[in-house]
């Protein structure tokens, strides 16, 4: 039997319940992502100001807020995606394992490697299920049979897709259902065994029975990889993350563990957004 | 009413929902309130209608407590409220338990007024209705801030419960001394006994709801906390 002081009960600090991690002083050996002051502008437009947060290692991270707060932005720059877009200038750092990936020494392809990503729309390459898997590998170079049939099976597995597809590994990826195409794409980010992996709003295109299968995935995934989620959906980003941030017009307006700003949060801002009585 | 910031969802149905949940429980407890003050005023009296007729209102306290408890669930499996819309619904929720008991003290105390007592066992009844008024007072006060949200108030009125456990014993040491003098009015003491008792529990749940009211305003939760640190809050 346990027994718990009254006290200790009333000050949070019960023991069976596993304290939230001191966001702003983070062990360094826990720290998977370090953004610093990051500034982000589209032409003169700025969209992001000045962020600060360390993203903690082996948990979810949710970013929500309105549409244009610049959630999906700060996800894209953390795998250099915002390069691609024209116009666009970033100040600031961000830091994987305490090295800037905004440095001009780094290569993007080696980056996006270590840091994976699964957009909103499914998006299977038109080649078999088991192709999609193991083309990764393949492009770093794998061509052992045998080690891409183990990349493939461990990793449909840990997508919880393995029993579904099976027996039909080399049918076309594109016969598949939304929800497990997803899935697929999520087993193709994590065949190459990346450090963080990052889901921009990864369920809004399935239904709720596919996106609490996502949902149950991003469980497990955070034994191996660090999570970064963008979700329009609230109670997504309460059911699924550790941590959550809440952005609006470009800034972080508080970032704290989820059962925190899901009941308490410090904000007004946050709390009307998260009530429903934004707007 | 200001402090609760009902009427700015986006969704005007989740507003109206909400309302009605909170003008429920406003009627709940006037209706709990005027239980026990029948109750008191019954015994007070020697008044065996009223009596009758708080026994047999405790059902409304009864209903409205499960009509509540409905409500919420619906809101949370609807809504999935969060932050201060949560901590309401989860205020209201355990309110509303607190109030159905201070019911079912008011009709214990109310059986007393059915009792028999001799003319000269009336001075028993007397130390009975002084604690009862402060105990009413106390109900009073500690609706009348939840239905403002008022957490100063809340604070401030959640000390009274140890001015009314002090008089609680006060008064069982005063009935210990009766029934030492006169082992024949045992019988009697006894029923006094048990109805100080029920009076003293519903400081305890009028506490309770000072409680709630911090909670659902400033997020804390202060149940079990010395008198010194519910004044840091």
């Amino acid at each position: 039997m346990i027994s718990i002081s009254p006290k200790v009960l009333a000050t949070g600090s019960d023991p069976l319940i596993k304290s939230p991690l001191d966001l702003n002083n983070l062990p360094p050996e826990q720290v998977a992502l370090d953004i610093k002051q990051l500034n982000l502008f589209y032409g003169k437009k700025q969209a992001l100001n000045n962020i600060t947060m360390s993203i903690p290692k082996g948990q979810v991270t949710a970013f929500i807020g309105p549409s244009g707060c610049g959630k999906s932005t700060l996800l894209r720059c953390i795998n250099r995606m915002n390069d691609l877009v024209d116009d666009c200038h970033i100040s600031g750092e961000i830091n994987l394992n305490g090295h800037n990936i905004y440095n001009k020494h780094v290569d993007v392809a080696e980056l996006r490697r270590k840091v994976g990503m699964v957009f909103q729309r499914p998006n299977p390459f038109p080649k078999t299920i088991y192709e999609n898997v193991v083309y990764g590998l393949r492009i770093m170079g794998e061509n052992n049979r045998r080690r891409l049939n183990d990349a493939a099976e461990q990793s449909l597995r840990s997508a919880a897709l393995w029993n579904e597809v099976k027996d039909r590994l080399h049918e076309s990826a594109l016969g598949l259902s939304g929800g497990q195409q997803q899935r697929l794409v999520i087993a193709r980010a994590i065949a190459i065994q990346p450090e963080v992996l990052l889901l921009d709003e990864p369920t809004s295109a399935l239904d709720p029975i596919s996106t609490l299968v996502i949902e149950e995935l991003i469980n497990d995934l955070k034994k191996q990889f660090t999570v970064v989620i963008v979700t329009h959906n609230m109670q997504q980003a309460a059911r699924v993350s550790d941590q959550t941030a809440f952005m609006y017009m470009g800034d972080l307006i508080e970032y704290s563990d989820t059962n925190t700003l899901f009941t308490t949060p410090l904000k007004k801002k946050t709390e009307d957004y998260i009530t429903g009585r934004y707007g | 009413m200001d402090n609760l910031q009902i009427g700015r969802h986006i969704s005007g149905q989740f507003n109206e929902d909400l309302e009605r949940v909170i003008n429920n429980v406003m009627h709940m407890g006037g209706l709990v309130e005027k239980q026990l003050a029948d109750a008191l005023a019954a015994v007070d009296q020697r008044d065996v209608t009223l009596a009758k007729q708080v026994l047999s209102k405790d059902y409304q306290v009864n209903a409205y407590e499960v009509s509540i408890d409905d409500e919420c669930t619906r809101i949370i499996a609807k809504r999935q409220p969060a932050a201060g819309d949560l901590r309401l619904v989860m205020a209201i929720v355990k309110t509303i338990t607190d109030l159905e008991r201070i019911g079912d003290e008011a009709e214990k105390i109310a059986r007393v007024a059915l009792e028999n007592f001799s003319t000269s066992q009336q001075y028993l009844l007397v130390n009975l209705d002084n604690l009862g008024r402060r105990v009413l007072e106390f109900l009073q006060l500690s609706l009348d801030a939840f239905t403002r949200m008022d957490v100063d108030a809340a604070i401030k009125i959640h000390q009274m419960d140890d001015k009314i456990n002090r008089e609680y014993e006060a008064l069982i040491r005063q009935l210990m001394t009766y029934m030492m003098e006169d082992p024949r009015s045992i019988p009697q003491v006894m029923t006094v006994i048990w109805s100080a008792r029920a009076l003293e529990r519903i400081g305890d749940r009028c506490q309770n709801i000072c409680e709630y009211i911090i909670y659902f305003v400033k997020g804390k939760v202060v149940r079990h906390i010395t008198a010194e640190e519910m004044k840091n809050i």
